[in-house]
């Protein structure tokens, strides 16, 4: 034996393993901290903001309950009235200790974020919990299904980059990708929609519909889901393909791509273990950047078909100042966002064994 | 007996715009059976670009312009390696023909374990998994790395352990012939020495050909038979490492060795002047820009590689009969 370091070399790479996997560990603590930290800097943030808002909720609650009783009252009753509410709202105690109160409810009280102010008696958190699925449901597979196709294709031109049919891909998801959602939301809409006929474009399901667990609602939700769907995969997934696109093509320029080739190994090889394996870590690490960048292009959506998810109650809850069911609707969508990504990023050192000291 | 390897007119050379600008200009070279051959010459003559084209890698913009490669194996194959399909090219690759690029400490895949990079290949060659990794085992028997190294991802092994690898993943297949790219130009010099021990090692063992390329004269003078010393993408002189270092023919060689640091420490003598690059070569001898021996006809007329006699050959205008017989 010529080299004395190398009988070693052996142990020190079984060490490292060992160690590695420890920093693995200490690494999914460390990202779980952070992410506490986050939702916990996210509820205070909207606590406060919200309340920056000018205009009083009080006022127009007691507009609509005025409309409600068709009369007039006098002034020292509307008081009194303004009063009794403010009293039940807490909105009488100084900001910090509403602020503490309201944690505290939050974190003890299961999730008690307060009535809905224009909704009263009904609880903010039943008003997003009943929206909350079309939320998730359209944002959730429409990001999947976008990162899943964009990726593939991607991956295909960046592989293909010097072919013509993958320039001129990449010249359209450029400029899908630069069109703003409610663009091509709007086109989805007035094409398909009215003009074309071909899908329904507005509401959740046929209106002569109830929900019930029948094939003629399901496929009704179904039909009715497409074309959101659509206007937010178009968007994302010609982001995402661009993204993948980008890192096949530096993961082709890498030695390790050379050193493949020269070992002999079968093209399809080379793509699956060495190109697209590695440009896939990046990718995933963009899936969850865009999580959080993607989900107002999500209530924008809402907005335009009239789908009752979030973003309607949110747009809803704005103009009445209901500054409960706002931080409700923000509450839940950061801890949505929050936790999607804290997903990837503990999947993330499942792909990339050199993910140490990274978080 | 015939060369393993033999080179024609090999040129290679940079797309542009418009147009190719050559960077190896028609090399001839014959890679004897069982040698070790080493191409020297200064960072950025195209030695590189010479061993990829050799292994046929090379990468748009790089493109091979001219010339002839024949490989002849022992089993009485003859390929003519420009003129193989990819296909056929692939099994050829490491079975025969096997490449430790330049840089090749990154040249594994991070996110593979050794392992899989080291028996995906073989497998693919038709070796079943358990053969795959006794020979992987093997392999890294002859670089001294022991074998449950396999179960390491690279970055867990040193600058020497991962070179290391790369040279047991080329050697797994017994191929005929070995093209290593500056194998030991990131190395401390202590990890150098050893690993040229055991590449010389691995020659006298499975009897393979090997094309070193460097820019160090050291590493020539310790581990090869014969060298080729290139200049501005050309051979300049072609002779066994005895021959080249105790009486270099050509004027870049004499300048070449002149650059060796001695034992003593001082350098007895350096090349003036920076090598030119391929977008400026100049014409005629392309040496003649920092030759201290130049003459008329160096400028207008590109000397041939010539044979100088014991198997010696030279490019050099000086060494031309008219020329000697004038003087
Ligand atoms: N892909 C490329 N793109 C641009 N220029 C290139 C490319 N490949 C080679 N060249 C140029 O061709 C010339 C020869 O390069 P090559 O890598 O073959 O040199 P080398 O002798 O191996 O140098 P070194 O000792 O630095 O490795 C250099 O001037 C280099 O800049
Ligand atoms: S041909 Fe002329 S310039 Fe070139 S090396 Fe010989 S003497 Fe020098
Ligand atoms: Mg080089």
């Amino acid at each position: 034996m010529t080299a004395n370091s190398d009988a070693s070399a052996g142990d020190s790479a079984a060490e490292g393993q060992a160690a590695g996997r420890r920093e693995v560990f200490q690494y999914a603590v460390r990202r779980f901290g952070v992410y506490l930290f986050t939702l916990w800097a996210a509820i205070t943030v909207a606590f406060f903001v919200f309340r920056l808002v000018p205009g009083d909720p009080m006022n127009i609650l007691l507009g609509n309950l005025t409309r409600a009783e068709g009369r007039q009252r006098d002034a020292a009753a509307e008081e009194a009235i303004i009063a009794h509410y403010r009293e039940i709202f807490g909105m009488d105690d100084p900001l910090p200790l509403q602020y503490i109160n309201y944690l505290r409810k939050a974190i003890l009280g299961g999730l008690d974020l307060g009535p809905s102010f224009v909704e009263y008696p009904a609880q903010t958190k039943d008003l997003v919990f009943r929206r909350m699925p079309w939320t998730i449901g359209i944002f959730t597979t429409s990001v999947l299904l976008a990162w899943i196709v964009g990726t593939g294709l991607g991956a295909l031109i960046g592989w293909l980059q010097r072919s013509r049919l993958s320039q001129l891909a990449v010249v359209i998801s450029t400029l899908l990708q630069i069109t703003p959602v409610y663009l091509v939301a709007l086109g989805l809409i007035i094409y398909v929609g009215y003009i074309w006929r071909i899908l329904p474009a507005g509401g959740p399901y046929a209106r002569h519909l109830q929900p019930e667990w029948t094939w003629e609602f399901i496929s009704s939700l179904l039909t009715h889901a497409i074309l959101p769907m659509l206007s937010n995969m178009i968007v994302i997934g010609a982001g995402f393909t661009l993204g993948m696109r980008a890192l096949m093509i530096s993961v082709l320029g890498e030695d390790y791509l050379t050193f493949a080739r020269a070992k002999g190994l079968s093209p399809f090889t080379v793509l699956k273990d060495y190109a697209f394996r590695n440009a896939l870590i990046p990718q995933v690490t963009a899936l969850a950047i865009i999580v959080g960048a993607t989900l107002n292009g999500t209530f924008i959506i809402e907005i335009l078909f009239q789908l009752p998810g979030l973003g309607t109650l949110f747009v809803q809850a704005m103009g009445l100042r209901d500054f409960n069911t706002m931080q409700a609707v923000v509450l839940f969508s950061i801890f949505a966002v929050l936790t999607l990504t804290l997903i990837v990023d503990l999947a993330l050192p499942l792909l990339d064994p050199r993910i140490r000291r990274t978080a | 007996m015939p060369a393993l390897l033999e080179i024609r007119g090999l040129s290679a050379g940079l797309q542009g715009r418009r147009s190719i600008t050559q960077v190896v200009s028609s090399v001839d070279l014959d890679v004897q059976r069982g040698e070790i051959l080493g191409v020297v010459g200064e960072s950025g003559c195209g030695k590189s670009t010479l061993a990829t084209a050799i292994m046929r890698l090379l990468v748009p913009p790089q493109v091979l312009q001219s010339g002839s490669m024949t490989l002849r194996l022992k089993d009485g194959n003859t390929y003519e390696l420009l003129e193989l399909p990819e296909t056929d090219l692939r099994q050829l690759r490491w079975r025969h023909l096997s490449y430790i690029p330049q840089g090749s400490m990154n040249s594994l895949n991070p996110v593979l374990r050794i392992e899989r990079q080291m028996t995906d290949t073989l497998i693919q060659h038709g070796l079943s998994r358990e053969e795959a990794l006794k020979r992987s085992i093997a392999a890294l028997e002859m670089v001294n790395l022991e074998p449950r190294l396999l179960d390491s991802y690279p970055h867990e092994l040193s600058g020497g352990m991962r070179q290391r690898v790369i040279i047991a993943a080329a050697v797994s297949m017994r191929p005929a012939l070995i093209v290593a790219d500056e194998l030991t130009t990131a190395l401390d010099v202590v990890t150098q020495r050893q690993l040229l021990q055991e590449l010389a090692g691995i020659r006298d063992e499975l009897g393979a050909t090997i094309l070193i390329i460097t820019h160090d004269m050291g590493v020539v003078a310790q581990i090869a038979d014969r060298v080729a010393v290139m200049y501005a993408g050309k051979i300049a002189e072609l002779g066994t490492v005895n021959d080249i270092f105790e009486s270099p023919l050509h004027p870049y060689s004499q300048g070449l060795i002149g650059a060796i640091p001695r034992a003593g420490g001082h350098r007895v003598e350096g090349l003036p002047g920076e090598a030119p690059s391929p977008w400026n070569y100049p014409a005629g001898c392309r040496f003649h820009t920092r030759c201290p021996h130049v003459i008329d006809r160096c400028r207008a007329q590109t000397p041939a590689l010539l044979p100088q006699g014991d198997g010696r050959w030279a490019a050099c205008h000086l060494y031309e009969p008219e020329v000697l017989s004038n003087a």
